[in-house]
């Protein structure tokens, strides 16, 4: 597959169709790190792994270069999905980026949790099936049962943060400056570790819909919190309740933004309850 | 588990154009509500920050709720529906980690039916008596 | 920064036999932000706003906070009072000590005193941090967009015109008129189509301030209320206008009822607007004529009445046994809807005319006899119980008036709302030919069926609110809501913080938040004129780059700190 990936990237750089491919590459005492070939010759050098989300990345070469330079990036699934995100927050003009998908192999889709370990261009290697992560024991363990055993689980977990924002710094979506966790009114400054619900679930919604399950946050905790199954049973609601996926459609945004006419629920057009305890009048 | 009860603190997010009239309604006929709510008003409930709820939550509020117009009765013209989709979704989240999404009540009502504030507000302190305690995911000493 | 003063209200003890007022002003006196603190037996009889107003121009104070009843019992007379004396009152708070506390808590007078000062206490913070939106003022062009020259249509331009505004009056057809132009006879007076809006056509060729675009269509409206960038299509090509209003007068069409009664397929049945041309063409000579009601209407695809069918069946049923002597006229209805003085004489005179009148029931229609030709119908009379067959050489069908799709283009291209049927929607019902979108006005038959007569009322009503409107050369963009006292403000972008997701342009339910590029990036900028200040931007953007100055997150964070603080 490096081959073929390989051999893609060539192919764009001497077409011209890009000015520069971001990738990983090997370079001086073996050390992997991204770069971005302009010349096809330096592409001997190119890796694929580690796992590596370029998004925000590119959003930043792309920043910075003049309007009529043009990026190739080589994804896989979850960092397709991220720049279709960063494309639909108008963050990445799709008209400058290329991509080149390769798939990930089942190994890779099993350690990740992946339901789409696969990039909707795919130009390299063949695709798998995904993975569902609701059915694996660890996640259940921390989303069903009993609330408030869940509730100390969690805090437990959470109680380990020592608030170095790399969930956030990680997140290929997270691009805003100022930030909402910097903010004294929203989380309290200088307290370690972050207080518990401000910072965590702020953060967690922040990414309700936004959240193309990469699990680069997870990976960046130094404290190992399972920050990304925190996102799933959101990702799960608005699949079900709206048929929306995060990352699949660059033109269509979340279904939160819009009233129940533009965005109804199959079935049931505008809800007739009047109050969330369950009473109806 | 210590539960809830005895440290009930409700914050109630109103629009000023239906729950805020319901309160009003249920002031004038003398309905006797508990003292644990504080009222801050909006001018819609789309106004309502998911994150404000959040950060009411974290600073000691034991549940809060956000009443507006009915879905379909919005002074704003439907401003009403994405606010109660988005808190719909926070209370997913909220249920994930345990902390529960009946904490958050979202009630949307007609102005004018104030004994359902009454009764929204009563229920709501109700349920929240016997949630488990926070205490877990608050700063220490609190 | 300017302090805060705080004034309460005993209410002759209302308030202060349940709330202890005098620990509250301790309390409150104890926040460096806090200027002074009294207690008032009333705030809103007469001489109260007076005294009150000199107190705080005493002390030279900006920001009040009433601690008294709510703004639905007496404290928004006060504010406006207050306001009269001279104070602003967006920095005039009211706490509703008494509705939302002592009336509600009055067997816990300590949770009460409790409740009373954390509310005073997040008011105070709301004032610390509310900062004032910037107003903009509009130009409004004194110029008017009526769509569609039906006699909605014509009345309101004639009657805008004579209020001195320069109307442009658009429609698809060649000639003003409307469906009205192929009615031979209306009712309830029997006058030909024409001859009714005879003086609104004359009028609206006479009057130098209208100008007749036949053939024309709207292609693009931009811009906003007070000043809309209109595009036209007509036969000379493209207009471009500003105007200042738009009146949507865009009429309806009436539904062809393909399949029912053998409709299309069986001759001599035929709709009314067909019956019509016959009648224009004196071909309507007939021995029977049976006219069946609510044909595709009051169903449960659409189950509004069409309003003007009834009436519609009594004229040409009438008609049909003035022109065919000794012919017979049965109407099938479900119920004969003739509302109002004029229309049930006509129905009384319909009558005694010797028209025949059978009720059928919905559950159980009328059908049709006959293969090519119709031969007659077969009914079920509820009243007298028994199925009967009138043998009869034409059915006309009453079908209802269904939303026209150019019209409900239109729509989305303003951005009003139509009910679930596809006519326009009106803002509330008190305000019946308003939209939610300030500047548009609807009536007519878009906006519900009505009869000529109804459509020209409803035209000269949207004629005065939109004069009104228009009146106002100068328009404040703060003052632009049904709030009473103004909007709450306008929602302001950083342009610094955004990062350009267009979240608030997908919420806004006004789309009043547009994306502007600057540079490499987009920046979110708000229309103030469209803003209606319901914070539905706010509360979707990712960082807070949005904010409504008057209730920033400052205020707000704050409010929700202190709303459970305990003092001691």
């Amino acid at each position: 597959m490096l081959d073929q990936v390989k051999q893609k990237a060539k192919e764009i750089l001497e077409k011209k169709e890009a000015d520069g491919v971001l990738g990983l590459r090997k370079g001086l005492f073996d050390v992997i790190h991204p770069h971005v070939f302009t010349v096809p010759s330096e592409l001997d050098a190119l890796v694929l792994e580690p796992k590596w989300l370029f998004a925000k990345m590119a959003r930043a070469i792309l920043r910075e270069k003049p309007q009529a330079w043009r990026l190739a990036v080589i994804v896989r699934g979850c960092d397709e999905r991220a720049i279709v995100e960063l494309v639909k927050r108008n963050q990445i003009d799709r008209e400058r980026l290329l991509t080149l998908g390769y798939a990930c192999d089942m190994d890779q889709a099993k350690a990740c949790l992946c339901s789409r370990p696969f990039p909707q261009k795919l130009d390299a290697g063949a695709a798998v099936e995904g993975v569902d992560p609701l059915a694996d024991e660890r996640v259940k363990a921390y989303l069903e049962g009993d609330a408030g055993k869940r509730m100390e689980m969690w805090a437990a977990q959470l109680k380990r943060c020592i608030k170095c924002y790399g969930c956030r710094n990680s997140c290929p979506i997270c691009v805003c400056v100022p930030c909402k966790l910097e903010d004294d009114v929203w989380v309290e400054r200088g307290v370690i570790p972050a207080e518990m619900i401000s910072f965590q679930i702020i953060r967690a919604f922040h990414l309700s819909d936004t959240c193309v399950a990469c699990g680069a946050c997870q990976e960046a905790c130094p404290v190992g919190i399972p920050l990304m199954t925190l996102q799933l049973s959101m990702r799960e609601a608005l699949k079900k309740d709206y048929n929306y996926e995060a990352g699949l459609d660059a033109n269509r945004k979340s279904p939160v933004l819009f009233d129940f006419a533009k965005e109804p629920r199959p079935g049931q057009a505008v809800p007739d309850w009047v109050d969330s305890m369950g009473k109806k009048p | 588990m210590s539960a809830e009860r005895g440290n009930v603190k409700i914050l109630v997010f109103t629009c000023r154009w239906c729950g805020l009239i319901g309160a009003d309604g249920a002031g004038r006929k003398r309905i006797e509500l508990p003292a644990s709510y504080r009222v801050i008003q909006v001018d819609c409930a789309g106004y309502v920050e998911p994150d404000a709820v959040i950060r009411a939550l974290a600073s000691g509020a034991t549940g809060v709720a956000v009443l507006g117009c009915h879905v379909g009765g919005c002074r704003f013209n439907d401003a009403n529906h994405p606010a109660l989709k988005r808190l719909e979704l926070l209370k997913t989240l909220l249920d994930t980690t345990g902390i529960g999404g009946r904490r958050l009540l979202l009630g949307f009502g007609t102005a004018h039916e104030s004994h359902q504030y009454a009764e929204m507000i009563v229920d709501f302190h109700r349920e929240l008596e016997g949630m488990p305690s926070m205490a877990s995911w608050l700063p220490q000493g609190e | 920064m300017a302090k805060i003063g705080v004034i309460l209200c005993t209410c002759f003890g209302e308030i202060g036999r349940v709330v202890d007022l005098e620990s509250l002003k301790t309390r409150l006196e104890a926040d460096p932000a806090v200027d002074f603190v009294t207690i008032r037996d009333s705030l809103c009889l007469p001489g109260d706003a007076t005294r009150m107003q000199a107190l705080i121009r005493e002390r030279g104070i900006g920001k009040v906070i009433l601690g008294a009843c709510s703004i639905y019992g007496k404290m928004e007379f006060v504010r406006l009072a207050l306001a009269r004396e001279g104070t602003n009152i967006r920095t005039v708070r009211a706490v509703d000590l008494r509705e939302g506390c002592a009336w509600v808590h009055g067997k816990d007078p300590v949770g009460a005193s409790r409740r009373a000062a954390n509310q005073l206490e997040m008011e105070i913070a709301l004032l610390q941090n509310r900062q004032d939106s910037k107003d903009v003022a509009i130009r409004v062009q004194q110029e008017a967009l009526v769509i569609g020259a039906g006699p909605a249509g014509l009345s309101a331009a004639c009657g805008l015109a004579r209020l001195g505004f320069k109307i442009h009056l658009v429609d698809r057809g060649s000639a003003p008129g409307g469906l009205l132009n192929v009615i031979t006879k209306t009712f309830p007076i029997d006058e030909p189509g024409p001859e009714k809006i005879k003086n609104l056509v004359d009028e609206t060729g006479n009057n130098s301030l209208i100008r007749f675009y036949g053939k024309t269509k709207v292609s693009a409206v931009k811009g906003y209320a007070g000043d809309f960038k209109v595009s036209l299509a007509g036969p000379e090509g493209n207009t471009a206008l500003r105007v200042g209003a738009v009146v949507l007068a865009t009429g309806a069409r009436v539904l062809f009822p393909q399949g029912m009664f053998g409709y299309g397929k069986v001759k001599n049945v035929i709709t009314q607007m067909e019956m019509e041309r016959r009648f224009a063409t004196g071909a309507a000579s007939c021995k029977t004529a049976v006219f069946v009601q609510c044909v595709g209407a009051r169903n449960s695809e659409r189950p509004y009445c069409s309003t003007i069918c009834c009436p519609l069946s009594l004229k040409n049923a009438m008609r049909v046994m003035d022109e065919n002597p000794g012919a017979k006229a049965y109407v099938l209805h479900r119920d004969i809807m003739t509302p109002g003085s004029v229309l049930e004489a006509y129905y009384r005179k319909a009558l005694q005319k010797g028209v025949q009148f059978i009720r059928f029931d919905a559950d159980r229609p009328p059908e049709m006899r006959g293969q090519d030709q119709v031969s007659g119908i077969e009914v079920f009379d509820t009243i007298s119980g028994v199925s009967r067959t009138i043998e009869t050489d034409l059915l006309v069908l009453s079908t209802p008036f269904i939303p026209d799709p150019d019209a409900t283009a239109l729509a989305r291209m303003l951005n009003i709302p139509v009910d679930k049927y596809g006519f326009y929607a009106e803002v509330y019902p008190i305000h019946p030919v308003e939209t939610r979108n300030d500047g548009i006005f609807i009536c007519g038959t878009a906006r519900w069926p009505v009869a000529s007569d109804q459509a020209i009322a409803q035209g000269e009503a949207a004629a005065m609110k939109a004069a009104s409107f228009l009146g106002k050369v100068d328009l404040s963009a703060l003052t632009m809501s049904r709030v009473p006292g103004g909007k709450l403000g306008h929602a302001v972008a950083d342009a610094a913080a955004c990062t350009g997701c267009g979240n608030c342009v997908a919420v806004c339910p006004y789309q009043a938040c547009r994306l502007q590029r600057t540079g490499n990036r987009s920046v979110s900028r708000v229309i103030k004129v469209r803003c209606k200040a319901c914070g539905s931007c706010v509360s979707v953007c990712p960082n807070g780059a949005m904010q409504m100055p008057e209730q920033n997150y400052r205020a707000v964070g704050e409010m929700i700190r202190r709303a459970f603080r305990e003092v001691r």
